[in-house]
């Protein structure tokens, strides 16, 4: 049987996905581009001169990359835990935990990030909770630091990586894991050699999207970091709205941009290279 | 008063009305009758739909104030109508005076917009023969006047607080041994710097120009107290009344409402930095001379003094000032105390941009 489409048929589903990208996003994007290297009239390489001497440039690009790293690592684990337990439901069982899990996903990321000030401050919930039960008056600095803004980055990307692992694991044929089990391996070695690797690319579907959401986290940092916690999005915003240099602005976007890209060739790379070609 | 401009479409539609002789008499008089109806009834609105011009805003308590102090009554009297538009960031505006296609007839906002604004050659030279400027505390640039100032200045609770402990100056602020508690400063490197000169001892009328260094090394010295460097203005309140900072840098215009909402916040009054809030009228606008006389009309002393009695900001045309109760004074700054701080827009214009970027990575280190 032929389920292969004729040219004109795919041209013509394709077109209208092809052009709301093209206006909606690949005509702005060029637009950024363009004004990185075109400044005043003139067209020139100053702003990635400047960027690429800006010490402010690479520590914001140093600490994005940590906090974004850390937070998917963060969100990875956590996910996987989840996503295990959601698979081992029943399907009628499983359903209200996903809804918990979707719950913050339908919620507003600036909403999210003020309420976490009830839960991480130094009145919030987990710090009474430890003083009533320790009795000691010290505070837990859970918030405006590193840990805030991971804290705050985890929860927002949590349903990026549950998702693509739980439609992974679900994906696994159930007879490897009896097989593996009558021939004598304990659940460790079940998990280790069959699920883990068989779950790889929901891992890394999960965190291709984990990374590339957090590198360009705005709100978070802002509302729950410190003054070390800038990160590329919040330079962005000072370089657009308070100096106005759009040139420099554009500049770090393409930058990110790029950054995000090789990134995302990277981990497809390693997808190739593992045969784990979905 | 001039007729309406709906008056010439009724007399063209009796004009070719006169096709048939028998119902035109008729059909005019019910024109006419109509006319005359609508203009009794409706007059403001059509007249104000006839010109009208577009004026930023910041929404709130401020939107309300604006519109009963300027906007209502110069529609009033000048028979152009104001709309205002909320959330109108500097962005935006460079977008549409970019595209020399201008929605807004008058940009309102606060000094480092502006002077960007002014530097990128967005405004509109302010045109002498409509605003006289010659009564005002701070003039302004040549394509920007200043309107009213807006004091800000050191936050706590009072609750909390007890009376004794409460910062009342700048340098009791930096004072982190007589005033023990979590700080929070803006990520803004305007006013900081200022309030640091001054809290390491600076007079304030003697400020400018200010001494940058000096001025860094006040701000190591509180760095270590700063608890959250606030991004947000509301954070500057929502802090202190969530108890997760002691003291904060906040404005007076956020102050007041918080307390009628029923807060437990107040602010030291004795020393503040006041800012200025100016207008200006971007080129390539379609109605630049309504603009400009919108401009003038909001320097009137008897806006400025409405303008003072609704929200408390400072007017800023000296005339206003003995015009303002004596009940709304004593929640402004006297900005005639030597005391209070009075920013110099000019000195940041071709400052700001490497000295905010110097505070960023300060901050960073």
């Amino acid at each position: 049987m032929n389920h292969s489409l004729s040219t004109s048929a795919t041209v013509g589903l394709l077109a209208p996905l092809a052009v709301l990208l093209l206006v909606a996003f690949g005509y702005p994007l060029g637009l950024v581009a363009w004004s990185s290297v075109y400044v005043d009239g003139v067209f020139t390489l100053k702003a990635y001169q400047n960027l690429s001497g800006s010490t402010l440039f690479y520590r914001v690009l140093g600490n994005t990359l940590q906090i974004s790293a850390v937070a998917t690592l963060v969100s990875l684990v956590l996910g996987y835990l989840i996503a295990l337990h959601l698979a081992a439901l029943e399907p009628r069982r499983r359903m209200p935990y996903m809804v918990l899990v979707m719950l913050p996903f339908w919620t507003s990321i600036l909403v999210k990030s003020f309420a976490f000030g009830i839960v991480l401050g130094d009145n919030g919930i987990i710090n009474q909770a430890a003083g009533l039960l320790t009795g000691r008056t010290e505070k837990f600095e859970l918030m405006f630091n590193r840990v805030g803004v991971i804290i705050g980055m985890s929860n927002f990307l949590l349903p990026f990586t549950v998702f693509p692992i739980l439609a992974s694991l679900l994906a696994q044929n159930r007879s490897l894991h009896r097989v593996a089990e009558i021939m004598g391996a304990g659940p460790i070695r079940i998990f280790l050699r069959i699920t883990l690797p068989l779950s790889l690319p929901g891992v890394l579907a999960g965190v291709l999207m984990a990374m590339t959401l957090s590198m360009g986290m705005y709100i978070t940092p802002a509302l729950l970091g410190g003054r070390k916690d800038l990160m590329m999005a919040n330079l962005v915003d000072i370089y657009t709205r308070q100096t106005l240099d759009w040139g420099l602005a554009s500049a770090i976007a393409i930058v990110l941009l790029f950054m995000s890209g090789i990134l995302i060739a990277l981990l497809l790379r390693v997808r190739r290279a593992e045969g784990l070609g979905v | 008063m001039t007729l309406p401009p709906f008056q010439a479409r009724t007399e063209s539609v009796a004009t070719t009305s006169e096709a048939s002789p028998t119902s035109g008499s008729r059909r005019r008089f019910l024109h006419h009758a109509g006319a005359i109806a609508a203009s009794a009834t409706f007059m403001p609105a059509v007249r104000a739909q006839s010109k009208s011009i577009v004026v930023t805003c910041w929404g709130g308590d401020y939107e309300k104030a604006i519109k009963s102090c300027f906007a209502e009554p110069y529609a009033k009297e000048t028979g152009i109508g104001v709309s205002l538009v909320n959330n109108a960031d500097l962005t935006k505006m460079k977008v549409q005076v970019d595209s020399k296609n201008v929605q807004w007839d008058v940009f309102d906002s606060v000094g480092p917009q502006i002077t960007a604004g002014a530097r990128q050659g967005m405004w509109e030279d302010i045109d002498a023969k409509l605003v006289d400027r010659s009564d005002l505390v701070s003039p302004g640039g040549k394509d920007y006047v200043g309107t009213y100032l807006f004091g800000g200045g050191v936050a706590y609770d009072p609750k909390r607080v007890p009376e004794g402990k409460r910062p009342q100056s700048l340098k009791d602020f930096w004072d982190v041994q007589r005033f023990p508690g979590r700080r929070g400063l803006r990520t803004r490197i305007s006013e900081t710097l200022e309030m640091a000169l001054v809290a390491d001892g600076v007079a304030p009328d003697k400020l400018y120009p200010l001494d940058i260094e000096r001025g860094f090394k006040a701000l190591d010295r509180i760095k270590p107290s700063v608890k959250k460097w606030i991004e947000t203005t509301p954070e500057t309140i929502t802090l202190i009344t969530s108890n997760e900072l002691d003291y904060t840098y906040t404005y007076m215009s956020r102050v007041f409402p918080a307390q009628k909402a029923g807060s437990s916040v107040a602010m030291a009054t004795g020393q503040t930095i006041n800012s200025l809030e100016y207008l200006a009228v971007p080129k390539f606008g379609k109605n630049t001379e309504a603009a400009m006389r919108y401009v003038a009309f909001c320097l009137r002393p008897d806006r400025q003094a409405a303008f003072a009695n609704t929200v408390f900001f400072a007017p800023n045309a000296r005339q206003a000032v003995p015009l303002v109760a004596a009940e709304s004074r004593q929640f402004m700054p006297d900005v005639l105390n030597p005391a209070h701080i009075i920013m110099n827009d000019g000195w940041w214009a071709d400052k700001y941009d490497a000295l905010q970027k110097r505070f960023t990575e300060w901050m960073l280190t």
